[in-house]
C-alpha cells in the first residue's frame, strides 16, 4: 500500500510495507521472502541478472528514464579497477516525495537492490547518497543496515557465496543540483557538487575516478523483484515501451495527495478523479505538472486522455520525469507559482555554466517584477528569449528545468500573465 | 498508544488511512537511541547534524566523536571523499561552520582552508553564522505553496518574533525558507532542526513553538 | 585520400582540415583561421568546459556543442559561423553582461579585454536586462592581486591555475549561482605563493589586476617588444611592455619549451631597475685628476693608446652574466688581442629553486642571473660569494690591463684598479669603484640591444631592444668590438646578427647558430654546460 492513504487500484510491489512499521525490521523482511533475490543473483551470475534486468524493461526512476539493465551493461566485464554502485538518494526535486517513503518503509528492499546491482556490475563498494535533510530517514536505513551487516547479508563472503560488497551511507548537505548523477559523484569525493562534463561517462570514469554506476532509489528497489520473478514478470504492468509499476507522488489540490504505486499508463485523470479523491473543496482543475517542476505544465484540458507513461505524456508536450504529479485549482495563482519554481532554480543553480548562472537569476528578477504589478510586454518576449538560450546550451539541464515551466505557462497562460502586465495587479488568488 | 498533544503535530502519522504512534513513523521505535561513537561504520555518517544542543568550542573531535570521525575516514577511498561527513559531524559538534572550524577540519584532512571554504559554502545546510537552538525551515516551494506554505511561514516569524534569517533574542529560534523537503504529499512541511513536521497549518504552530520551549525548559541545561 | 588510424578529417565552415586524433575542435578549427571566441578553455590549464561561449554546431549533433572538450571525428561538420552558432554566442554574451559593470572607462582591461572584443564582434547592440546587478565590491587578494568581484565572468582560470600549477591552492569560488564569486580562505590570501602574477594574465576582463600597473598606462599606448627575462637562468620568454622610453610591465610570451604561458612573480615585478638610476651617458676618460666627456672615437683611441704602453703586464678582467653573448664574446676577443688573461664574473645565488610544481622544467633558478652559461661557455670564471660580492682582491690591485664589463662593483672600494696601467669599464652605471678607472664609457642594457642570453640549460635565445639607451651609450658589442677591429684591422661588426655568427668562430657549442635558426623560441647548443661551483 502506499501513503498515507490506500486505493484499491494499486499494485502493492515496492510499497507492501509502507505504513507498516515491522517492515523495517530484518526478521520480517525475510520472513516475507527476503534477501531471497540475492541469494538467486548469486546463483544467476552477473551476466544473467543484467539480461533479466534488461528484459523486464525498467527504466530509470529518477526521472531521466534510462533502460537500468542497458546502464548497468556499460560497465567493464572484466574489473581491472574498482567499480562503484552509487544510490541516488537526493530526492529535491519539487514534487517527489517517493524516495523518503521508500527508505523509512522499506530499507532492506532497497539494501537488497543496492546489493544486487552492485554484484551485477562486478562493484564491491556502493554508496548511498542521501540528501542532508533526511535525517530520520538515513538512521532507520542505518540501522537495517547494521543488521543486514550482522546477518551476513553485506560486507564480506556474503552468505558464503564468495562475494565481498560493502554499504556506506552518505550525506548530502543541501544542495538540489548533486541529484545530478556527476555532482552527485563530485559532491561524494569531497567537492563542491558542480556536475561534470561528459563524455566521459560514469561507466568509464565516475567516482574517484573508477567506473560506476549510479541508480536512483526506487529503481534499485525494483529490482529484487525483478530478480525473484523473473524480467518477463515484471511486463505484465505497464505498456511496451514503459514496463511494470511507478510510485506516482501526488501533491497540490487533491483530497487525497500521497504516494500511489500505479502500473505505468495509468490514465492521468484517473489518478486525480478517483484514485486521489477529486479536487479539493470541488474546485476545477486547471493545470497538471506531470513529473516534478522541471517540466512543461499541461493545462486541464490537455491533460484529457493522457497516460502517465513516458511516451504519453511526451506525446502531450511534456514528460514523466520523476513521476511527481502536483495538482493547480482555478483558483491558482500561476505566475507566482512559476515565479516561485524559478527562485528555486535560480537558489539551487551550482553557478559553472554561464546561461544557467546568469538566466536563472535573470528569469526570477523579471518574473518578481512581473508578479510585483511593474512588468511589461516586451519582458514576456525576454522571458521566452531568454529560455531559448538557456535550453541545450549547459552542462547539465538544470537550466532546461529552469526554463519549461516559464516557456510552457507563458504558451498556455498568457491571460494570467497579461492581466498583471496590464492593469498591474493579481489576477487570481494563491 | 502515545498521547497525541494536538491534532497534526505532523508527521502524516494521523492522516489517511493508518493507525501508527509519533515514534513508529519517525522510525525512533526501531532505531532507538543511536551511539554517539557512530555504530557501524557503514552508517557512521548518518546521524543528525542540526542538535539543539551546540558547543561552539568543542574540540575536533574527541571521544566519541573521533570514534565517530575514524570509521567515517575508513569508509572513502581518500580523505578528501571524507569531506562532507567531517563537516557535517563538525557541525553537530559546534552548532555552525566557522572559519575557524573550516580551517580545523582543512588540517584533518589534509586540504588547503580555502578549498573547504569553497565546498562549504556551496551547500545551504553548513550554517555559516550561529543558529538559534531551534531551526526552522519551512518550505515554500510549489506544492507546498499551493497548500499555503508562505501563511505558515508568516506564522512561524510571527510567533517566534523573529525576521526570516534571524535569531530570536532569546536565541531559541531562527527561521528560514527551505527549498523542497521530499514531504510534498504532506504540505507544508516544517523542517525544526533534524525532524520533519507536516500538514503544518499556521493554527498548529504556536502549539508547535510552546511544545519546542517546554522541552527546552525540561531539558538539562 | 584515407587516414592513417592517428588522424581524423573532417569539415569546419566549409574548409576540410586533418588533425592528430584527439585534438579537439577548438584546437583545429584554429588550424582553418577560425577563432572561436572561449573563456575557460586554456591550454595550459585543465578544461570545463563551463564558459558556454566556444559552442559550435555540429551537423547530426541534437545540440550545441562546446569545442574546447569535443573530439575531432572524422567526417564531422563543423559549422562555427551559421546562425544557430552565432545566435547562441550572442545569447550567452549577454548573459556575461547582465551583471557586468560598465567599468571601461576605469578599467586596466579596457584595450585589451576578450568581454569588449568579443561582445563588439559579434554581440547585441543592447543587453535586455533592466534588473538591478549584483554587487561584489573590490577585494585586495594579497600579492601583487587585485579583485574586482563585478567584472568577473567566472572562468575559473585563476583558480584552477593556483590548483593545477603553482599547487598550493589559495583560491576558490565561494557560495553557487548567480552568488557565487571568487575569494581566498579570508584573510589568507596569495601573499608566500612564487608565481600568482600569471592569474592577472590569465583573467580574460578586468576583475584580476596587478596592483604594481594599476592605473599606470593604457593598453592601447604601450608597445610590446620580445625579450627574454633577466631574473634568472631559466631564460623565461616575455614581452616588455613600454611606454616614453620606460617599461610600463613585463608580460610572458609563450615557449613550451621554457616557461609555457608563465613567468615568476620575481621576474614579473623586476623590471624598475630598467628604468631607473643614473645613467652613464658619455664616455668619461680621466687624464691625470681631470675627467672630461667625450666622443666615441677620442675615448677608444685614448684606450688602444694606454693599452699599447701596457702590453705585457698581463690582463686582468671581469665580466657580468647579464651581458648579452654578443657582449661577452666581444670581450673575450679583446681580452685575448691584449694578451690573454683570466676573465673572472659574479653572480648572485639564491639558497632555494621555487618550481613551478605544474609545469616541470620550469622554476626560479637559484643562478639569478641570464646568462652565465654564455660566460661560462667563453670560458670565464665565476668568483665570488653568493650574494654576488667579493672574489676580486686580486684583480683590484691588479698592476697591468683591467678591463670591467657590466659588474656594478658596488661592494668595491674606491681604490679599485687604482694601481693599474689601463683600467677600462664598460657599464651602465658609475659608482665608487669606477673612480680610478681611465676610461668609463657607456653601454645599454639589455633591454636596449638586441642580443641572446644561453640559459640554464644552453639554449639560445634572441631577444630585441625595447627602450632607446641614454646619450651615447652603445651595444657593448659593438663598441668593444669596434677595438677588436682595430687590433686585429678587420671590419668594424656593425650588427648583433654577425656579432652572434662571428661568436661561432670562437666558441665550438655556437658553431653554426645564426639568429634564422634562433627565431624567437630559440635553440639549445651542441654540449651541455656545467657552470663552475656546482
Amino acid at each position: 500500500m502506499a501513503y498515507p492513504y490506500v486505493s484499491d487500484r494499486e499494485v502493492r510491489l515496492l510499497s507492501k510495507s509502507f505504513g507498516d512499521p515491522k517492515g523495517r525490521r530484518l526478521e520480517t523482511y525475510v520472513e516475507r521472502g527476503g534477501y531471497g533475490a540475492l541469494k538467486k543473483a548469486f546463483e544467476m551470475g552477473p551476466d544473467a541478472v543484467i539480461d533479466e534486468v534488461k528484459a523486464s524493461g525498467l527504466r530509470g526512476r529518477g526521472g531521466a528514464g534510462f533502460p537500468a539493465g542497458v546502464k548497468w551493461s556499460f560497465m567493464p566485464k572484466e574489473p581491472t579497477r574498482p567499480h562503484y554502485l552509487l544510490c541516488n538518494a537526493d530526492e529535491s526535486e519539487p514534487g517527489t516525495f517517493k524516495d523518503r517513503e521508500l527508505m523509512r518503509w522499506d530499507p532492506h528492499q532497497l539494501i537488497e537492490g543496492v546489493l544486487i546491482a552492485a554484484y551485477a556490475i562486478r562493484a564491491k563498494q556502493a554508496y548511498i547518497y542521501c540528501r542532508g535533510e533526511f535525517f530520520e530517514t538515513t538512521q532507520i536505513l542505518a540501522k537495517a543496515l547494521e543488521d543486514a551487516y550482522a546477518g551476513g547479508y553485506v560486507g564480506k563472503d556474503i552468505l558464503g557465496s564468495g562475494v565481498d560488497i560493502d554499504v556506506t551511507i552518505h550525506l548530502g548537505a543541501g544542495a538540489y543540483i548533486c541529484g545530478e548523477e556527476t555532482a552527485l559523484m563530485n559532491s561524494l569525493e569531497g567537492r563542491r557538487g558542480q556536475p561534470r562534463v561528459k563524455p566521459p561517462f560514469p561507466a568509464a570514469v565516475g567516482a574517484f575516478g573508477m567506473p560506476t554506476t549510479i541508480n536512483n532509489v526506487e529503481t534499485l528497489s525494483a529490482v529484487p523483484h525483478i530478480v525473484s520473478n523473473g524480467g518477463a514478470w515484471y511486463r505484465q504492468w505497464g505498456t511496451e515501451r514503459s514496463t511494470g509499476t511507478k510510485l506516482f507522488c501526488v501533491s497540490g489540490h487533491v483530497n487525497k495527495p500521497g504516494n500511489y504505486e500505479l502500473p505505468l499508463g495509468f490514465p492521468l485523470m484517473d489518478l486525480i478523479e478517483d484514485v486521489c479523491g477529486g479536487m479539493t473543496n470541488g474546485k476545477a482543475l486547471k493545470a497538471v505538472i506531470p513529473g516534478g517542476s522541471s517540466v512543461p505544465i499541461l493545462t486541464a484540458a490537455e491533460c484529457k486522455g493522457v497516460n502517465l507513461d513516458y511516451e504519453s505524456v511526451q506525446a502531450a508536450g511534456s514528460m514523466l520525469g520523476c513521476a511527481a504529479v502536483i495538482v493547480m485549482d482555478e483558483d491558482t495563482h500561476i505566475v507566482k507559482q512559476v515565479r516561485r519554481i524559478v527562485d528555486f532554480y535560480a537558489h539551487e543553480s551550482c553557478g559553472q555554466c554561464t546561461p544557467c548562472r546568469e538566466g536563472t537569476a535573470w528569469l526570477a528578477k523579471i518574473l518578481r517584477r512581473i508578479e510585483d504589478g511593474k512588468g511589461a510586454e516586451e519582458d514576456l518576449d525576454t522571458l521566452l528569449s531568454v529560455s531559448r538560450h538557456m535550453t541545450g546550451t549547459t552542462i547539465c539541464v538544470l537550466s532546461d528545468s529552469a526554463a519549461a515551466p516559464v516557456v510552457s505557462s507563458i504558451q498556455k497562460f498568457k491571460d494570467e500573465y497579461l492581466a498583471l502586465i496590464r492593469r498591474g495587479e493579481r489576477a487570481g488568488v494563491a | 498508544m502515545k498521547e497525541i498533544p494536538f491534532k497534526n503535530p505532523g508527521w502524516a502519522g494521523n492522516t489517511g488511512e493508518f493507525d501508527l504512534t509519533e515514534a513508529e513513523v519517525r522510525g525512533e521505535d526501531f532505531v532507538g537511541e543511536r551511539p554517539r561513537a557512530g555504530g557501524h561504520p557503514s552508517g557512521a555518517s548518518a546521524y543528525p547534524y542540526m542538535l539543539a544542543e551546540k558547543t561552539p568550542d568543542a574540540k575536533l573531535f574527541e571521544g566519541d566523536y573521533q570514534a565517530r570521525f575514524e570509521k567515517i575516514l575508513s569508509r572513502y577511498p581518500n580523505k578528501q571523499g571524507a569531506l562532507l561527513p567531517t563537516l557535517n559531524l563538525a557541525q553537530e559538534v559546534r552548532g555552525h561552520v566557522s572559519p575557524e572550524t573550516m580551517n580545523e577540519v582543512a588540517g584533518l584532512l589534509g586540504l588547503s582552508p580555502a578549498y573547504v571554504r569553497g565546498v562549504t559554502s556551496f551547500y545551504t545546510m553548513y550554517n555559516k553564522r550561529p543558529v538559534g537552538r531551534y531551526l526552522i525551515q519551512v518550505c515554500t516551494n510549489v506544492s507546498c505553496s499551493l497548500k499555503g506554505g508562505d501563511d505558515v511561514m508568516a506564522a512561524f516569524l510571527r510567533y517566534t518574533d523573529t525576521e526570516l534569517g534571524e535569531t530570536s533574542e532569546d536565541g531559541l529560534f531562527t527561521v528560514i525558507e527551505a527549498e523542497c523537503l521530499a514531504a510534498c504529499g504532506f504540505g507544508p512541511a516544517v523542517q525544526i532542526n533534524s525532524q520533519y513536521y507536516e500538514n503544518v497549518t499556521p493554527a498548529d504552530v504556536p502549539g508547535i513553538i510552546e511544545r519546542l520551549k517546554a522541552e527546552r525548559a525540561g531539558s538539562a541545561g | 585520400m584515407a587516414d592513417s588510424p592517428a588522424t581524423v578529417t573532417l569539415t569546419i565552415d566549409g574548409q576540410e582540415v586533418t588533425v592528430p586524433k584527439g585534438t579537439t575542435l577548438l584546437q583545429a578549427a584554429k588550424q582553418v583561421g577560425q577563432e572561436i571566441p572561449h573563456y575557460c578553455y586554456h591550454p595550459g590549464l585543465s578544461s570545463p568546459a563551463m564558459c558556454r561561449l566556444c559552442l559550435v554546431e555540429v551537423e547530426g549533433a541534437p545540440k550545441p556543442v562546446p569545442s574546447c572538450v569535443t573530439q575531432a571525428m572524422n567526417g564531422q561538420v563543423v559549422k562555427t559561423q551559421s546562425p544557430l552558432a552565432r545566435e547562441m554566442r550572442e545569447g550567452v554574451l549577454e548573459f556575461y553582461l547582465v551583471n557586468h559593470p560598465l567599468d571601461c572607462p576605469i578599467c586596466d582591461m579596457s584595450g585589451e579585454c576578450n568581454l569588449q572584443n568579443y561582445v563588439h564582434r559579434e554581440g547585441r547592440d543592447h543587453g535586455r536586462s533592466v534588473e538591478p546587478k549584483r554587487v561584489f565590491g573590490r577585494d585586495d587578494f594579497g600579492g601583487d592581486v587585485l579583485f574586482y568581484g563585478d567584472r568577473c565572468v567566472m572562468c575559473t582560470r585563476c583558480v584552477r591555475f593556483m590548483n593545477e600549477m603553482e599547487q598550493d591552492s589559495r583560491l576558490t569560488v565561494v557560495e553557487r549561482g548567480n552568488r557565487s564569486v571568487i575569494d581566498t580562505f579570508y584573510d589568507h590570501g596569495l601573499e608566500g605563493t612564487h608565481w600568482h602574477g600569471n592569474i592577472v594574465d590569465l583573467c580574460p576582463v578586468g576583475a584580476l589586476v596587478s596592483k604594481d600597473f594599476l592605473y599606470k598606462a593604457r593598453a592601447w599606448d604601450l608597445a610590446h617588444t620580445p625579450s627574454i627575462c633577466p631574473s634568472c637562468s631559466q631564460g623565461c620568454n616575455i614581452e616588455l611592455h613600454t611606454r616614453d622610453n620606460l617599461v610600463q610591465r613585463v608580460k610572458p610570451r609563450e615557449n613550451l619549451e621554457v616557461n609555457g604561458w608563465w613567468i615568476c612573480d620575481h621576474g614579473r615585478l623586476d623590471y624598475e631597475w630598467i628604468n631607473h638610476g643614473q645613467r652613464l651617458e658619455a664616455p668619461l676618460v680621466r687624464d691625470g685628476g681631470a675627467t672630461r666627456a667625450t666622443e666615441w672615437k677620442d675615448a677608444l683611441v685614448t684606450l688602444l693608446d694606454r693599452a699599447g704602453a701596457a702590453v705585457g703586464k698581463g690582463v686582468k678582467a671581469v665580466a657580468s652574466p647579464f651581458a648579452s653573448n654578443e657582449d661577452l664574446a666581444a670581450f673575450a676577443a679583446l681580452v685575448k688581442e691584449l694578451g690573454g688573461g683570466p676573465i673572472v664574473y659574479r653572480s648572485a645565488r639564491s639558497d632555494v629553486e621555487i618550481p613551478l610544481k605544474g609545469y616541470p622544467g620550469l622554476a626560479r633558478r637559484k643562478d639569478l642571473s641570464p646568462n652565465a652559461v654564455g660566460a661560462e661557455l667563453l670560458e670565464m670564471t665565476r668568483v665570488g660569494g653568493d650574494d654576488g660580492t667579493g672574489g676580486l682582491d686580486d684583480v683590484a690591485k691588479h698592476e697591468g690591463i683591467l678591463l670591467v664589463l657590466g659588474d656594478f662593483l658596488h661592494d668595491q672600494p674606491s681604490d679599485f684598479g687604482g694601481k693599474a696601467a689601463l683600467y677600462a669599464y664598460f657599464g651602465t652605471r658609475g659608482g665608487a669603484a669606477t673612480e680610478a678607472a681611465h676610461l668609463v664609457l657607456p653601454v645599454t642594457t639589455f633591454a636596449e640591444q638586441e642580443g641572446t642570453f644561453t640559459n640554464f640549460q644552453g639554449r639560445v635565445q634572441r631577444f630585441w631592444p625595447a627602450l632607446t639607451g641614454p646619450g651615447a651609450a652603445r651595444p657593448a658589442w659593438l663598441v668593444i668590438g669596434a677595438l677588436v677591429a682595430q687590433l686585429t684591422s678587420t671590419d668594424v661588426i656593425r650588427s648583433a646578427a654577425d656579432a652572434f655568427a662571428r661568436m661561432g668562430q670562437q666558441v665550438p657549442a655556437f658553431a653554426g647558430l645564426t639568429y634564422d635558426d634562433l627565431g624567437t623560441r630559440g635553440a639549445v647548443v651542441s654540449e651541455t654546460v656545467p657552470l663552475t661551483g656546482d
